[in-house]
């Protein structure tokens, strides 16, 4: 079974609750892991703030952050391969690399737009 | 323990807080805003149980309790109770909730430190810095004592000079935080990720808040004061403890003055003002299943004899000169008393801000405080005293609007005035909140969204907006805002991932404008207002220090109905007004400026004429009484 890692940084909400509006591709995101997961993809999914040790045992995820520090999150890691850091990939980039078939609804969607760059959690600054 | 010294100084039959003490339950809960005297009435409260030979705990959670001041003991933190001195059978304990929250987060950091990147382990810090990881460590602490057999078998009575918070309450109360929800979940929540972390058994928490809402062990106290402002506050605990079932309350009003025969005009103003407080109480308060009402002493009670003393005060006429004239002199040698106060305050005058501000050209002033410090009526002043200087200028405000209408029902044409009510633009957030990232969740989950949606944060990251809005549409203008955000509000905002995008969406225009604006010291000036007592201060600079870690300085501090600067010579106000000094100076000390100080007013400042006397050039006659 393919199993999808996914290291989100220190935020408090995946949804973005505590930002200035809710972060529609943080929605959109979870959305996409319960799709994936429906697959029959493995979902892994770790905050830094509550899971730090899961980041430092995964050596290409602590290897980004040596490198970049949290600018390296999220990251995603599929069957071991560090496939993205510092965004959130589009629902097809999933697919792709979990390889399942990508749904047809969202053939209009381009990658680029949903991928948008994560420069801290939702609450990064503060939790609330 | 000996019962020998203390025989003579024991309460045999005290004459205030005699509702409480009639049939007290195992926990007694004291619960109020900061400078109602909570901590005084929780300590006189034990002292007259353990005097009645009741074996009491007293238990502080405020980091920084004055208990030990209270009690004139030394160091009372740690862990373990210490007895009182002085006292049989009644011990002491100091919870530091910021302690406990801090040695959780060591606990979670401390491996990573240096394995991490520093920014990570920042992150992770920050994270775990928030108010919720503070209040579910103060409630852990709770639970603790209210579920351990070995508290129960060795006091009769645990009395807490604090309480839980609605927030907390609620969120424990839902089964979805136990329901393995958090181990897996995609949707995220904020306040009980440590509450997972901090670890208590789902058992634990639910025989807490059983044994909280038993009326035959629990009772909440509300302390507050005889004013309009502290009793409404008063009304909402109130009225939130009974939607959470608490329904075992009573109130106890602190610091009533008893005018008595005295001619002193601002103490027969200040009673009449505490009359009309407590004839129009409100509605909320009407269940309460008793009110014991204080007198104002001349000193807060300190000391186990003091606290005694004034659990049974002598008759009225012989006593409040003894320890007065120490202080004041003789109350008689009024002529005296006027040359120590009034202008000798040290400080400026609130004109002299409204001065500088009107200097600088358009920008903000926000007014920031505790509740009841009386932040409105300063930012209201402060706009009608530009509006009167021909200045455009924009009052706004988070005030009930009833509140506003009687504060300023009049401004003048140049002084618009828009209210942004808290409730309904929490609620509008919500609502879109569930809509959008709550629309895939189950009814649990959306619950524990909902409640997460309730902490103090949300409401404050929507009026953000709101106001943010509402100064967009005020360019050019002299904005006054009754309050400020907090620094944790600032820092969450900054980080979010929609101000890292600000250049890419439209939506959050407005709110990046007014953050670029708040770190701009030449466009917005931030007041900090508190009152000259200990509680108000220490609020007060905790605000400050938050602020600070935003990157953000107060202009200056504004202090509120300042006894010190009016000439009453009433003996027990003059008392009051001579132990302001303390904390006058150390507000000076913490102001980067020379705080404003504002005298107390026989009247409530309300109406164009009422608010004038605030800024009002130093013409009135001096050394008569307060201004008006």
């Amino acid at each position: 079974m393919v199993t999808v890692e996914v290291f989100d940084p220190a935020m408090c909400c995946t949804t973005g609750v505590c930002g200035t509006d809710v972060d529609p591709v943080l929605a959109r995101f979870a959305a996409d892991l319960d799709w994936l997961a429906a697959q029959g993809v493995a979902i892994e999914r770790a905050t830094l703030a509550q899971e730090p040790g899961k980041f430092v045992a995964n050596e290409l995820v602590r290897a980004a952050l040596d490198a970049v520090g949290t600018a390296a999150l999220p990251a995603v890691v599929v069957d071991g391969a560090l496939k993205s850091t510092g965004a959130y990939p589009a629902r097809d980039q999933l697919s792709a690399w979990a390889g399942v078939a990508p749904v047809t609804t969202l053939a209009g969607l381009p990658a680029a737009m949903s991928a948008l760059p994560m420069a801290g959690g939702c609450c990064g600054g503060g939790s609330c | 323990m000996t019962s020998a010294p203390e025989s003579t100084g024991t309460v045999a039959r005290p004459e205030i807080l005699t509702a409480v003490l009639a049939n007290p339950t195992r926990y007694l809960f004291f619960t109020g805003k900061g400078g109602v005297g909570k901590t005084s009435c929780a300590a006189a409260t034990a002292i007259a149980l353990a005097d009645a030979g009741r074996r009491v705990l007293i238990v502080s959670t405020d980091p920084a309790s004055n208990l030990a001041e209270v009690f004139a003991m030394g160091d009372v933190t740690g862990s373990a109770p210490v007895a009182v001195p002085g006292v049989v059978s009644l011990a002491v304990v100091n919870i530091d909730p910021a302690a406990a929250a801090a040695h959780y987060r060591e606990r979670v950091v401390g491996p990573y430190r240096g394995v991490l990147p520093a920014d990570a382990v920042a992150s992770i810090e920050e994270e775990l810095s928030g108010s919720c990881t503070v209040e579910v460590a103060a409630f852990n602490e709770f639970v603790t004592l209210l579920t351990d057999p070995a508290v129960a078998a060795t006091y009769d009575h645990v009395v807490f000079d604090t309480a839980p918070t609605g927030h907390t309450l609620r969120l424990l109360a839902l089964p979805a935080a136990w329901t393995g929800f958090l181990a897996t979940n995609t949707a995220g929540v904020t306040c009980v990720g440590p509450v997972s972390a901090l670890g208590q058994a789902q058992e634990s928490y639910a025989g807490a808040l059983a044994t909280l809402r038993d009326p035959a062990v629990t009772t909440m106290i509300l302390v507050t004061r005889p004013e309009a402002s502290a009793l409404a506050e008063a009304a909402r605990a109130a009225h939130e403890l009974r939607t959470l079932a608490m329904t075992q309350q009573r109130l106890i009003v602190n610091g009533v003055l008893a005018a008595g025969t005295s001619a002193d005009v601002v103490a027969l103003a200040r009673a009449g003002r505490e009359a009309d407080a407590l004839a129009a109480l409100a509605p909320e308060l009407a269940h309460v299943l008793s009110v014991d009402t204080v007198p104002l002493l001349a000193r807060a009670p300190l000391g186990v004899a003091g606290l005694r003393a004034a659990l049974a005060p002598a008759p009225p006429d012989a006593p409040l000169g003894a320890p007065l004239a120490a202080v004041t002199g003789a109350p008689g040698a009024a002529t005296t008393a006027p040359a120590t106060t009034g202008r000798d305050v040290p400080g400026v005058a609130l004109r002299d801000v409204v001065d500088a501000v009107a200097a600088a050209g358009p920008g903000l002033v926000l007014t920031m405080g505790k509740g009841g410090v009386g932040k409105t009526t300063v930012a209201a002043a402060i706009a009608l005293a530009l509006a009167d200087r021909g200045l455009p200028v924009s009052l706004t405000t988070t005030d009930p609007a009833a509140h506003v209408d009687d504060v300023l029902p009049d401004p003048p044409a140049n002084l618009t005035i828009t209210r942004i009510d808290p409730v309904a633009e929490t609620a509008r957030h919500t609502a879109h909140v569930l809509a959008t990232a709550g629309s895939h969740l189950d009814a649990a989950a959306r619950d524990l969204l909902a409640e997460d949606l309730r902490s103090p944060c949300t409401e404050e990251v929507a009026v953000f907006h709101a106001f943010a809005r509402t100064i967009a549409d005020a360019a050019g203008r002299y904005v006054v805002i009754d309050t400020a955000p907090t620094g944790h509000t600032l820092l969450l905002l900054q980080s979010s991932a929609a101000f890292a995008r600000q250049g890419q969406s439209g939506a959050d225009a407005p709110a990046a404008t007014l953050f670029g604006s708040l770190s701009d010291p030449e466009h917005t000036r931030i007041l900090l207002v508190a009152l000259a007592e200990a509680t108000p201060v220490h609020e007060a600079q905790a605000l400050q220090a938050d602020l600070a870690r935003a990157g953000l300085a107060p202009f200056t501090w504004v202090v509120d109905s300042s006894l010190a600067a009016t000439a009453t010579t009433h003996p027990v106000l003059r008392a009051r007004a001579d132990q302001e000094s303390r904390w006058l100076a150390e507000i000076a000390a913490s102001s980067p400026r020379p705080p404003a100080v504002i005298g107390w007013l026989p009247e409530v400042p309300t109406g164009a004429a009422g608010l004038r006397q605030l800024t009002a050039p130093p013409t009135a006659a001096p050394a008569t009484t307060a201004r008006g």
